[in-house]
């Protein structure tokens, strides 16, 4: 069986408001289209970013470096696509 | 047998008679605990599935029907749908199926408890509040679970619906021409469901606790003008409200057939009458009710649900449809009025000990220049295609109207380099609401084109006490002396300096206030959609000189209580029957 490939990234949050409902729905539907397993981990803690409550409940302020890491055959396009997410302010920037 | 009756707020004034149906009944009562046999899980599990599936088919179809002008209720909507189609919360909920030998109903409030034990740890109140999307998710699971359909439509008769509460979602599903009322179990005074039912024009009330008592298909009077719901009446109240509603239909379409014509008094005097509204949706009401303008729009509230800041363009595109909808009147933006009760989810509550004193308003709008730049911009640029005014909240002082003023030229000029258009002209007014803006208002005067007396904050902030507080509520005297040469200090102040004066606030929709308010010789009075057309009514029936006689006489009186008795009697006196249908800030005696 081939190793998983591991990607992993840190990125901080510029949007103004923090990992509220919107950008965390932005989140989890752009991590679902992977098939790799990706989590997000800010604080200590680590949840999966498909799941719109787990993001939630990391209640990440503006201004957080959150570590992204993804494990899978897609495991890059998958760190590169959300991290190119997080860039653009989660769509909240104008 | 006395009936029983359940008492809440009014929303939305009107009465209405008519059997009940309760919207997604199971969503609020005890959910069902059974413990399964292991044979059952399989099934058990498939229909968990399935009741997600069946709820997540709904919300993407209510989603689709959402009108283009509902925004926020559209991501509203898709951040529940983004909950259900959540995989942990789902599995997790199938999980205790499994572990626990438990019936769907019950697995699933073990997963929203779950949920709920991570969110409490939350210290972001805004997010940890966000639990109650996941509750209102999972109580339209479980409906689909006990394999509730919405069938109040086949109903042959109009029905009272009733609920626990009203999601944006359940008011676009409502079938309108099947509801004659509506109540709730839960919700405030400015509930969006209140809002719906007063632009729908049907009676509704609000927070009535134990209305999950009532059975489908009782008989009811719903009144929508004491917010009293009785169940299964006598023949004596049914005789009472019968007479009451038609006695209402014929003074309502009277009312709403002469709406068009001006405020004018028997003997000539003219008073401009506004509209404050809240949400761009209200401008129909206005229009509707014969407001010859809006006074007032609070520009805080079309985006106090949202999670996103809104932009420069998104605030620009809404008013301008505003300003050119409502032209040739005119419309004034009053600037965005936010901290105290109006919280944004994006800010979140303040770590303040006393909001009502805090960063507020003009406060807040100072030091968070980028949005308030940004709505002065978008507010200039609507001004090109209507009649626009903008106004700004809560000024204590000269220097702070002065950097204000500094700020609005300041983006003025901006504007002008980039080659962005508006008019000149733009009137410019504050708000006067703190009694230091009353005691200053002749050196303010000199400095605006306008002023609007805000009497809600006025007294409240002049009186020292929160009207929502029931312990010192009483103490909200409208005709309090201090109030009242309040009001008439800053009439004549600004007509002094040849300004125009308006109240807004509650007093001006006061079937009691409003002569007194007439008396002083105010220029314009602006106030809810609704109550407009009864307002007017009563203007045209008095005359000026009867109302700068009662002024008097109230002027004279150095207490609440006879104030109060003088204005009542009198008004009582000329407008037996109008006061039947109409609520009153002035204490009874």
């Amino acid at each position: 069986m081939a190793e998983d490939i591991i990607c992993e990234t840190t990125i901080s949050l510029h949007n103004e408001f923090g990992l509220h409902a919107r950008p965390a729905g932005r989140i989890a539907k752009a991590a679902q289209q992977f098939e790799a397993n990706i989590m997000i981990a800010f604080n200590g803690r680590e949840v999966d970013a498909k799941s719109i409550l787990d993001i939630l409940s990391l209640a990440a302020p503006s201004g957080s470096a959150l570590r992204i890491q993804a494990r899978g055959d897609d495991a890059r396009y998958a760190v590169e696509h959300l991290e190119s997410i997080f860039r653009d302010n989660l769509g909240e920037d104008r | 047998m006395a009936s029983k009756v359940f008492k809440g707020i009014p929303v939305s004034a009107g009465l209405a008679i008519g059997r009940t149906y309760f919207l997604n009944r199971e969503a609020g009562t005890s959910i069902v605990r059974i413990y399964i046999v292991p044979e059952h899980v399989t099934q058990e599990v498939s229909r968990l599935k399935q009741g997600f599936n069946t709820a997540l088919e709904e919300l993407e179809k209510i989603l689709k029907k959402v009108p283009v002008d509902l925004k926020e209720q559209a991501a509203i909507i898709d951040s529940h749908i983004m909950i259900l189609r959540d995989k942990k919360f789902q599995k997790s909920a199938c999980d205790y199926v499994k572990s626990r030998l438990i019936n769907a109903e019950w697995a699933l409030e073990h997963a929203v408890n779950d949920i709920e034990k991570a969110f409490s740890r939350i210290e972001d109140e805004y997010i940890r509040s966000r639990i109650q999307d996941v509750r209102l998710v999972a109580g339209r699971v479980r409906s689909k679970l006990y394999g509730q359909s919405k069938n109040y439509d086949s109903k042959p008769e109009r029905m009272i619906l009733l609920a626990h509460d009203l999601s944006p979602a359940d008011t676009i599903e409502l079938k309108l021409e099947k509801i004659m009322a509506f109540a709730t179990a839960t919700g405030g005074k400015t509930s969006h469901a209140g809002i719906i039912a007063r632009s729908l024009q049907i009676p509704a009330i609000v927070g009535a606790e134990g209305l999950e008592m009532i059975q489908d298909d009782d008989i009811v009077i719903l009144d929508g003008f004491s917010g009293r719901i009785i169940v299964e009446p006598d023949e004596k109240e049914l005789t009472h409200y019968t007479d009451l509603k038609q006695r209402f239909s014929d003074y309502y379409s009277q009312i709403k057939r002469n709406c068009y014509l001006p405020a004018e008094t028997i003997d000539g005097y003219q008073m401009q009458v506004l509209a404050n509204i809240e949400l761009f949706e209200e401008v129909t009401a206005v229009i509707d009710n014969g407001g010859e303008g809006i006074g007032l729009y609070r520009t805080e509230y079309s985006f106090l649900n949202r999670n996103s800041w809104p932009s420069e363009d998104d605030l620009y595109e809404e008013y301008r449809d505003m300003a050119s909808i409502i032209y040739p009147q005119k419309v004034v933006f009053r600037t965005f009025d936010l901290g105290a009760d109006k919280i944004s989810p994006h800010f979140g509550p303040l770590d303040e000990v006393n909001p009502a004193l805090g960063l507020r308003a003009i406060r807040f709008c100072q030091q968070n220049p980028g949005i308030f730049r940004a709505q002065i911009r978008a507010i200039l640029r609507a001004s090109t295609l209507g009649n626009v005014a903008i106004m700004f909240p809560m000024i204590s002082g000269l220097q702070e109207l002065r950097e204000v003023k500094e700020i609005y030229f300041n983006v003025r000029e901006e504007m002008s380099r980039e080659g962005l258009p508006f008019q000149e002209e733009v009137p410019f007014g504050i708000m006067i609401e703190l009694p230091s803006a009353v005691f200053i208002a002749d050196v303010l005067a000199r400095e605006v084109d306008f002023f609007s007396i805000g009497t809600n904050d006025l007294i409240q902030y002049s009186l020292g006490i929160d009207r929502t507080n029931r312990y010192v509520s009483y103490l909200y005297q409208p005709l309090h002396p201090a109030i009242l040469r309040s009001i008439k200090y800053v009439i004549d102040a600004g007509h002094e300096a040849g300004i125009e004066v308006n109240v807004c606030g509650e007093v001006a929709a006061d079937p009691y206030c409003i002569p007194i308010l007439m008396g002083m010789q105010l220029d314009s009075i602006s106030l809810n959609p609704q109550a407009i057309p009864g307002i007017k009514r009563i203007i045209r029936q008095t005359t000026m000189d009867e109302c700068k006689d009662l002024l008097k006489q109230v002027m004279h009186s150095s207490q609440v209580h006879q104030s109060n008795r003088l204005v009542r009697d009198k008004i009582f006196t000329r407008f037996p029957e109008e006061l039947m249908f109409y609520t009153s800030l002035i204490e009874e005696s």
